[in-house]
């Protein structure tokens, strides 16, 4: 790689050097004594400056010095009593001052202060100007004002085999329009607001790019530099994205090149210049937060059955009953048909078969008296609804019928039943709708409320829908590998807790159109799914978008109350699903995390088949002391799927069946960790089927 | 009186020859003090370090903590693809005692939520810096004064000392 540098400031540290030599005061020392002070629009007062000499002197403390610094991006570290002051810029250049030396350092280049630093009770004092100028921002003389002027004081030119980087970088945000055509070979960008001392011309000449050429023009307060990159016939230009609002970098290439970037805009710059994305297909994790699942209501506040012919007893929609051809969706969504079902007595309970045509969401609840409902929406009934006691060891009544949200006003179709005690109850999904098994024997009682997502065909085919018999995870008298290898803290093998990360009043990372809480619940609702639907009891540490202790709690609350879901549960496992993101958007892949050694085979075992499984880069296992992975008392792990800042995982995580494959992943995973007992497994198998392991 | 001509002609020469010397010959080093800091690549394991020059009239311990402190914050020149701390984060301030030195956090890192993988590059090279200090071992993080369990919204435990052995 070659490079070549061309900076500003070595005309102006010429000119300071010949002035030194030729005893000129030309550090503009004799200005800005008087406080009146014009920066970025507006006047800029100092609260308490103090005259050092001929110098001002202005205080770490002091607002209008917060406020320079705020604008130009950069920030201020002291610590009273402390010797070093240190500014660190937008471009994470460090300008460092020493009190009692005039002698400074900016970005580890040695420079010297109008004078000594120097601290007075619990503030330092600083050279304002000096501070100024290492920060880009230039004392101009207009009419009695001081103008600090933002520069563009660096043009780096970086030639790599393909592509010649140019990189401006300013005292504050760049700003440009785009003076040019988009199809011109020469580019022309106008900076607004911003001056520059850099040379008028500059010469590349490196095949790819000609020369540069600056010119400065309007008035000390609102400066105006054009800058004309003069590029070869037919090359590519393109804007490439930047760590910092104070820096724009264009890439010049001749044409045929594949070049990153997005094309120059018309104006652009000031927020990195980051390309924006275009996603298609909204996945849950896009659209807005889903409504909270309402806490199962109490048996004795419930509303009465509103039909004449109800069955005692069952749960009442509440809401009104559509019209055979009604098809609302508040949100412009298609309802799914709901064309048939089927009730069987089986050996071990009673199943209900629901045929279902399209995508649908479902909420269920257990109540305290022995009924259990679901709520499938947003969904049209195209049978006549039933409702019918049954005299069956397992279901006393059962009804089926449609109704429309009165809080969502979604078509809804609810199907609820009584039962002669707690007994389990699993949702089993399948290619062609849905089965809901009751169990001859009763639950456990974990868990009240869920929801979830069916999506037909093509995702929900992957999932096979497991005999009856199959779905019960512990054979009794059977001898299964956890006997001999679960942790102490585990009371229920089949409990596996599923942790969304964040949720609530903590969104997580938000990036790219995409929201970190939704996805992760998202991902959860599915891996649930597929969990279930392999034999295992599932409790989710949160099922909406929600805080899981209370709004804007602490952090140690929030995942400590994550952690004690799972403890208290006696869960076999926890899996946390997170998405990851990054200041920049080169950072992708996959990454499993565990933090106690006896998590380790897990995060083994369900990383092997992430990494099998997912088109994204394999970022590995790692250990680190993440909280919510410390302190749960079962084997642990949190699964950062992907980037979402960067472009191409996020177009990944934008993806419907991306975020299936992840959770049947992490499925196929805890399949291939239980089924070894724990121990490490070495599987890289790239069988992902759902039925490649059923978790027992 | 032609002493005193004398002498301010040897002034003004002196000035001159001053004046030369700062013009001609580069300034003198500030230091022969160094200090290392660390910082974190874009892998998320390895760590780099570059070298950074310590004031000769601030070399106690806790004056270079705080230095290198505010150094592996700003991290690497901007060019250099590192895993950074949130831009705006602030050194609050920095202390040694005894093996442990604490540094206080604040601006930016207190309310960025940089992600579980930024977080572990970040005080890895933090932790790496400041323990590469003469009879440092451990780093207690405050953020804006007070000992958190994590960043908001965070994943790595900030509330017990970290050291090299917690990664």
């Amino acid at each position: 790689m070659n490079r070549l540098r061309v900076r500003a400031g070595k005309t102006a540290a010429l000119a300071v050097a010949l002035a030194i030599a030729c005893g000129v005061p030309l550090r503009a020392q004799t200005i800005g004594t008087d406080n009146n002070f014009w920066f970025a629009g507006t006047h800029l007062v100092f609260e308490h400056p103090q005259l050092h000499g001929d110098s001002l002197a202005v205080a770490t403390d002091d607002d209008g010095l917060g406020r320079l610094l705020a604008k130009a991006g950069a920030v201020l570290s002291y610590q009273p009593g402390q010797k070093y002051v240190v500014l660190t810029d937008a471009q994470r250049r460090t300008i460092a001052f020493t009190l009692g030396d005039p002698h400074f350092t900016v970005g580890g280049v040695l420079e010297t202060a109008a004078f000594a630093p120097y601290a007075s009770g619990d503030v330092a004092y600083l050279p304002l100007l000096d501070v100024a100028r290492a920060l880009y921002l230039d004392p101009v003389s207009d009419a009695g004002l001081v103008v600090l002027q933002p520069q563009i004081a660096a043009l780096d030119v970086r030639a790599e085999s393909t592509a010649t980087l140019v990189t401006l970088r300013g005292g504050t945000p760049l700003h440009f329009k785009r003076l040019s055509k988009p199809g011109d070979d020469t580019v022309t960008l106008a900076f607004t607001g911003t001056g520059s001392t850099l040379a008028p011309d500059r010469t590349i000449n490196d095949n790819i790019l000609r020369d540069v050429a600056i010119s400065v023009t309007g008035s000390p307060k609102n400066p105006t530099t054009t800058i004309t990159f003069s590029a070869v016939a037919g090359g590519l230009h393109v804007l490439v994205p930047s760590d910092s609002p104070n820096s724009v970098t264009l890439a010049f290439a001749q044409s045929g090149v594949q070049l990153g970037g997005t094309t120059i805009p018309a104006t652009g710059g000031g927020a990195g210049a980051v390309g924006a994305l275009s996603l298609s297909e909204p996945t849950l994790a896009q659209r807005p937060a889903p409504p909270a699942v309402p806490a199962p209501l109490p048996a004795a506040t419930l509303p009465p059955s509103a039909g004449a012919t109800a069955v005692a007893g069952l749960p009442d929609e509440g809401g009104t009953v559509p019209s055979a051809a009604q098809t609302p969706t508040a949100d412009g969504l298609t309802p799914a048909t709901i064309t048939a079902f089927d009730t069987q007595n089986v050996d071990d309970g009673f199943t209900i078969k629901l045929t279902i045509s399209g995508p649908v969401t479902y909420e269920w609840h257990r109540l305290s008296d022995n009924r259990w409902y679901v709520d499938l929406k947003p969904a049209n009934l195209t049978i006549p609804g039933q409702e019918q006691p049954l005299n069956d060891p397992s279901i006393v009544s059962l009804r089926i019928k449609p109704f429309v949200g009165p809080s969502d006003h979604l078509a809804t179709v609810r199907v609820a039943f009584t039962m002669p005690s707690p007994r389990e109850v699993t949702l089993i999904p399948s290619i062609d709708g849905m089965t809901i098994a009751i169990d001859s024997q009763d639950d456990s009682g974990v868990q009240t409320a869920g929801t979830g997502e069916l999506i037909d065909g093509q995702l929900v085919a992957a999932i096979v829908p497991l005999p009856i018999v199959a779905a019960a995870p512990v054979t009794e008298g059977a001898e299964q590998p956890w006997k001999f290898s679960l942790p102490s803290g585990v009371r229920n093998p089949k409990l596996i807790v599923i942790d969304p990360g964040h949720g609530g009043s903590d969104t997580g990372a938000a990036h790219n159109g995409l929201v970190e809480a939704y996805l992760n619940l998202d991902v959860a609702r599915r891996l649930r799914a597929v969990l279930i639907a392999r034999g295992w009891q599932v409790k989710m540490t949160r099922d909406s978008d929600v805080d899981v202790y209370q709004p804007n709690d602490s952090a140690r609350d929030e995942l400590q109350a994550r952690d004690d879901i799972a403890n208290n549960a006696g869960a076999r496992l926890l899996v946390s699903v997170h998405t990851n993101a990054f200041t920049t958007s080169e950072l992708q892949g996959t990454t499993t995390y565990y933090y106690t050694a006896s998590s380790h085979p897990l995060a083994e075992a369900v990383h092997a088949r992430l990494a099998a499984a997912l088109p994204t880069q394999d970022d590995g296992i790692r250990k680190e002391n993440f909280y919510v992975i410390h302190h749960q008392t079962m084997p642990g792990i949190l699964v950062e799927m992907a980037f979402m800042t960067n472009p191409g995982d996020a177009k990944l995580l934008s993806s419907s069946a991306f975020l299936q494959s992840v959770a049947v992943a992490i499925a196929d995973g805890i399949g291939d960790y239980t089924s070894s007992g724990g121990q490490p497994v070495s599987s890289t198998s790239s069988d992902t089927s759902a039925n490649a392991s059923d978790g027992n | 009186m032609r002493l005193l001509r004398a002498l301010v002609v040897v002034a003004l020469l002196a000035a001159a020859a001053y004046a030369g010397y700062r013009f001609f010959l580069p300034p003198p080093p500030v230091t022969a003090a160094t200090a290392t800091v660390y910082y974190c690549k874009l892998d998320g394991e390895t760590l780099a370090k570059w070298v950074v020059s310590v004031n000769p009239h601030a070399t106690d311990t806790t004056s270079v903590a705080f230095y290198v402190t505010a150094q592996a914050v700003a991290g690497p020149p901007a060019d250099t693809a590192a895993i950074r701390f949130p831009n705006g984060t602030v050194v609050r301030s920095a202390h040694v005692d005894g093996g442990t030195a604490s540094v206080d956090l604040g601006g930016a890192i207190a309310t960025n939520q940089s992600g579980s993988f930024a977080e572990g590059g970040e005080f890895k090279a933090l932790v790496w810096t400041l323990t590469s200090l003469p009879g440092v071992t451990a780093v207690q993080v405050k953020i804006d004064g007070v000992r958190v369990p994590t960043l908001p919204g965070g994943h790595l435990e900030l509330d017990e000392p970290l050291t090299r052995q917690s990664w």
